[in-house]
C-alpha cells in the first residue's frame, strides 16, 4: 500500500497538515509540532471539537474523509501517521487540489 | 462533611479555572502514577498544567462525595459499549463501603474545567468558542438539528453549532462512547430535552450556565424528566475566587498557596 508516490508526497502533506493544525487551533506554536507526538489525549492535547474541525479541513484540502475511511482512527495518532494516511489515500484518488 | 451524591434527575456541576490554579507539590501528589505519566507526555507546559489542574479538581470533587482522600481514589476505564475498545468511560472504583458511588464526567476546554456529578451515568461537555468558523461541523449533525441551524446566520448560527456540539458530546459521554462514534445519529438541539440516543434508553439534556465565551451541556441517563443542574462550585471569570482556588471544596489548599 505504501507506494513510492505516496511516500514521496508525505513530507509535503506533513507540512500542510502542520499549517491546518495551527490554523484550526489558533496556536502558531503547532507549526513546530513534532511529527511523532500524540495529537489527542496527551502530546499536543487536541480536543475532539478541534480534531473534527481538522478532519473537515483535511477533507476540503485533500479530498480524504479520514473518519469514514479509518474507522478506528488509528491514523489520527500522530502527525506522521495522519500524513502517511492522507498521502496514501490522496495519491490513490489522484492529484489533490 | 460528605456531600450527598445527587439523586434522581439532579446533576451537580463544578467549574474551575486552571488559569487561576497554582499546582504545588501537595496538589501534584494527589495524582496517580498513571496521571503523572500522562502529564509528562504533553509537549507544551500549558497543556500539561491544564491536564493536571483538571485531574486534581476532579479528584477533589469526588473526595467530597466519597470521603476518600483525593490520592486514594482509583479509576478504571470501561470498554467502549460501541466498539469494545479501551476508550470507554472512566469510572470510580469504590474501595470500601460507600453509601452511593458517584457517576461523573470531566470536560476541559482551554483553562476552563467542568466536573459533573450525578447518581447515574452522566456526560458533560464544555467548549470554549474556538474563535474561528465552525460551520463545517454542521455537516456532522443529525438532519433534524441541521434543519434547526439551517435558517440561522452569523453569530446566531456560530453559537448554535457550538451549542449542538456540547449537547451531542455530552450525550455520547453519558452513554460511555468514544466521541468518534455516531455524532450525528441522534438529534440534540432544543426545544427537545429528551434525546433518543445514543444509548438504548436515551438521555435527558440540559444546558449548563457557563463562563463567558464558553458553552456547556450535561446529559443524564433516562428517565430523568425535569433534569436540574446545580452549580456546586464557582464559575470561573472575573468574579471567581482568589488565584489558586480549586472550587469551594479547597479552601485549605487555597490558603496554603497564598
Amino acid at each position: 500500500m505504501n507506494t513510492p508516490a505516496a511516500a514521496g508526497r508525505a513530507p509535503d502533506v506533513t507540512r500542510e497538515l502542520r499549517h491546518l493544525l495551527a490554523a484550526v487551533t489558533g496556536r502558531p506554536e503547532l507549526l513546530a509540532c513534532p511529527e511523532e507526538e500524540a495529537l489527542f489525549g496527551t502530546g499536543v492535547g487536541l480536543d475532539s471539537l478541534t480534531g473534527t474541525l481538522l478532519l473537515r479541513r483535511i477533507q476540503d484540502r485533500f479530498g480524504v474523509d479520514v473518519a469514514a475511511e479509518d474507522l478506528n482512527l488509528d491514523s489520527l495518532a500522530t502527525l506522521a501517521s495522519l500524513a502517511e494516511f492522507v498521502a496514501r489515500r490522496s495519491a490513490a484518488a489522484g492529484p489533490a487540489g | 462533611m460528605i456531600r450527598p451524591v445527587p439523586s434522581g434527575p439532579q446533576v451537580d456541576a463544578w467549574w474551575f479555572d486552571a488559569g487561576r490554579t497554582t499546582l504545588g507539590p501537595a496538589e501534584l501528589a494527589e495524582l496517580s502514577a498513571g496521571e503523572r505519566d500522562r502529564a509528562a507526555a504533553f509537549v507544551f507546559a500549558a497543556d500539561r498544567h491544564r491536564y493536571q489542574a483538571a485531574h486534581v479538581a476532579l479528584r477533589r470533587v469526588l473526595a467530597r462525595y466519597t470521603g476518600i482522600s483525593p490520592h486514594d481514589l482509583s479509576f478504571r476505564r470501561e470498554p467502549c459499549p460501541r466498539c469494545g475498545g479501551p476508550s470507554g468511560r472512566p469510572v470510580l472504583t469504590a474501595a470500601g463501603p460507600l453509601a452511593a458511588v458517584p457517576w461523573f464526567s470531566l470536560s476541559h476546554t482551554g483553562d476552563v474545567v467542568l466536573v459533573a456529578v450525578a447518581g447515574r451515568p452522566v456526560g458533560a461537555d464544555a467548549e470554549r468558542d474556538p474563535g474561528r468558523c465552525v460551520c463545517s461541523l454542521a455537516g456532522s449533525m443529525h438532519p433534524a438539528d441541521a434543519a434547526r441551524v439551517a435558517g440561522l446566520t452569523g453569530q446566531a448560527r456560530h453559537r448554535a453549532v457550538i451549542g449542538w456540539w456540547v449537547r451531542a458530546e455530552a450525550a455520547l459521554k453519558c452513554a460511555g462512547e468514544g466521541i468518534t462514534h455516531r455524532l450525528g445519529e441522534f438529534p440534540v438541539l432544543p426545544p427537545a430535552t429528551a434525546c433518543p440516543g445514543p444509548a438504548p434508553g436515551g438521555c435527558e439534556l440540559a444546558t449548563v450556565p457557563a463562563p463567558p465565551g464558553c458553552q456547556a451541556a450535561v446529559a443524564l441517563a433516562a428517565p430523568a424528566p425535569g433534569l436540574r443542574v446545580t452549580i456546586a462550585g464557582p464559575l470561573p471569570g472575573p468574579a471567581a475566587g482568589p488565584p489558586g482556588t480549586l472550587g469551594e471544596g479547597s479552601e485549605r489548599a487555597a490558603r496554603r498557596q497564598r
